[in-house]
């Protein structure tokens, strides 16, 4: 059977135009994905049934016995860690919200390692962004900015950017210039119009420089700026006032290399400046495929999108408090329950190494680093594969899963509902 | 030889991500970019083993050449291996040293651990039933 119009759930861009082949619980073909999609897709190998770790081995038990003993650890726990959700549908993220603000844990996201810096400086701020299809049919000069499209979000250049056909922008190779600010030198640096090769930790210093440029203070800056030569970020300053439409795309070499927040602080000023020449916008690259649907979910619960601390009875947000690798540092939490996440390959070692300490749940469709760290690991369906859900793009667009086989597995939103109800004497969220 | 360790995500990384108990993934996930330039001063050629050292502990991995790494950096991808010796301080802000912790880098003839083994040591037992 063939599906179409299959959405990938991997990685932020959600493309939302494979061709999927379908034989019983078995994808055997995807088309029109990049090798992410089709690994995600056709080698889905799964846990096949929930289990507990023992003295010396694992054990397999019953999904009734494995709800019942993560609810019992979470009402026993009194500072539980509930993490991940980036790999799930909105469904799923709500009903572990409400979890949270049942049993009076925290509740944290991937975006904690990933853009969480990037949200704290659109909170200082602000976000001047748009959606993917503004990029893609009106603009004519692209900045990747500490981020490797090539490698991590392989059609991003062909579905809105370097390749992609625009209204506006009818010869995209010819018309849209590219370019690219990185540490290194990549696949998307060798497809780059310019590339500004900055020295590790020198973005921030690269961005002021290019701002007091485009604010008409070239005398101000040195020869060179980490690494940068003053004529290429003339060069660089020229092209961005004079595009017709200029956006910027920026990644995790911004977000976590040092300056953290205050880099993508300074990356929307020099959007801002910009817009006093032209029409400019920003935005993250986000990762995971649901990433920026944890903090939609989030803030419209809670009002606060990563690390929401509801042991006070209300929602308290202190990123670096409450942020999950610092609760785990300071191995301040007695229980975890992690889901559609992996920290145990994701977090510094020893935040990590918490997680063994402590009684930690895992409920993943998939083996992974964790499943070694955990107490009880539950298998359920994946969002996108075997289970239909809402996902937002990395543009804030929410686009509905699509479900296009069945493994007979639990819905993971099905799962933790059943956990609610325990917690919560059988009532539902 | 002191360097700053860069990590982030690849093709491969990302085909593999789902499977972390394959050979594919342990390949990817514990090879380290360093500059040939680099290499030549630790004598060292494609293929071998280093362990790298951090304040927070060492892993070893396998050495790939790579031109696009300046002199003085290593890259990993994300992933268990590069983790194993990245700091947990966040400055306050959630978010660990991801791409500039400074490590030590020398070659050895150790091992490279699994990841089962990696999440051993640090007190967890690996499930290998498929």
């Amino acid at each position: 059977m063939i599906v179409s119009d299959v959405v990938c759930p991997f990685c932020g861009c959600l493309c939302d135009d494979l061709e999927l082949e379908v034989e019983g619980d078995r994808v055997v073909r995807v088309q029109n994905g990049c090798s992410l999609a089709e690994a995600t897709f056709m080698h889905d190998t799964r846990l096949p049934t929930p289990i507990r770790r023992t003295k010396n081995g694992w054990e397999d038990i019953s999904y009734d016995e494995a709800i019942k003993e993560t609810a019992d650890i979470l009402k026993e726990a009194d500072r539980p860690l509930l993490y991940g959700w980036s790999s799930t549908h909105g469904e799923a993220q709500s009903v572990g919200v409400h979890i949270a603000e049942l049993i009076g844990a925290v509740i944290d996201n991937t975006s904690t390692v990933c853009h969480g810096p990037s949200i704290l400086a659109i909170q200082e701020v602000g976000h001047p962004g748009c959606t993917l299809g503004q990029v893609k049919n009106r603009a004519d000069v692209i900045i990747y900015w500490g981020c490797n499209p090539i490698e991590a979000h392989p059609r991003h250049m062909s579905r809105y950017t370097t390749y992609a056909t625009g209204f506006f922008v009818p010869d995209a190779q010819r018309e849209r210039t590219v370019i690219v600010v990185d540490t290194r030198r990549n696949d998307t640096t060798g497809i780059a119009d310019e590339f500004l090769q900055v020295e590790p930790g020198g973005d921030y210093a690269v961005l002021s420089a290019l701002r007091a440029i485009v604010r008409g203070k070239e005398s101000v800056i040195p020869k060179k700026v980490a690494g940068i030569s003053k004529e290429q970020l003339i060069r660089v300053a020229e092209i961005c006032k004079n595009a017709k439409f200029g956006a910027i795309f920026f990644g995790l070499g911004l977000t976590m290399s040092r300056g953290k927040y205050k880099n993508v602080r300074n990356a929307i000023e020099l959007t801002d400046e910009l817009n006093r020449h032209t029409k400019f916008v920003i935005s993250p690259m986000r990762g995971h495929g649901n990433v920026y649907g944890s903090n939609e979910v989030f803030t419209w619960m809670t009002g606060y999108p990563f690390a929401v601390d509801f042991a006070r009875g209300i929602a308290f947000y202190n990123p670096g408090e409450t942020t999950a690798v610092d609760i785990l540092r300071r191995e301040e939490c007695d229980a975890a329950l992690i889901v559609a996440s992996d920290p145990g390959a994701n977090f510094p070692r020893d935040a990590a190494a918490h997680l063994a300490k402590i009684p930690t749940v895992v409920i993943d469709p998939h083996v992974n680093a964790t499943t070694a760290l955990s107490h009880i690991h539950i298998p359920c369906t994946a969002a996108g594969i075997d289970a239909a859900g809402t996902a937002y793009r990395m543009d804030g667009v929410p686009i509905r899963l699509k479900k296009v086989i069945e493994r007979g597995y639990p819905d993971d939103a099905e799962i933790l509902k059943k956990i609610y109800d325990r917690l919560n004497g059988g009532m539902g969220p | 030889m002191k360097c700053i360790l860069n990590t982030g995500r690849t093709v491969p990384q990302g085909t593999a991500v789902e499977h972390k108990g394959s050979d594919a993934y342990r390949a990817v996930a514990s090879a380290c970019f360093l500059n040939p330039v680099d290499m030549m001063m630790l004598g060292i050629e494609n293929g071998a083993r280093v362990r790298i050292t951090s304040p927070a502990g060492h892993v070893v991995l396998s050495v790939c050449s790579a031109e696009g790494v300046t002199r003085g950096e290593i890259f990993v991808t994300i992933g268990p291996y590069a983790n194993h010796i990245i700091s947990s301080e966040t400055h306050g802000t959630g978010m660990p040293d991801f791409k500039s912790q400074s490590v030590n880098v020398e070659p050895t003839e150790e091992p490279i651990l699994s990841v089962g083994e990696l999440m051993e040591e640090i007190g967890g037992l690996r499930y290998d039933r498929q």
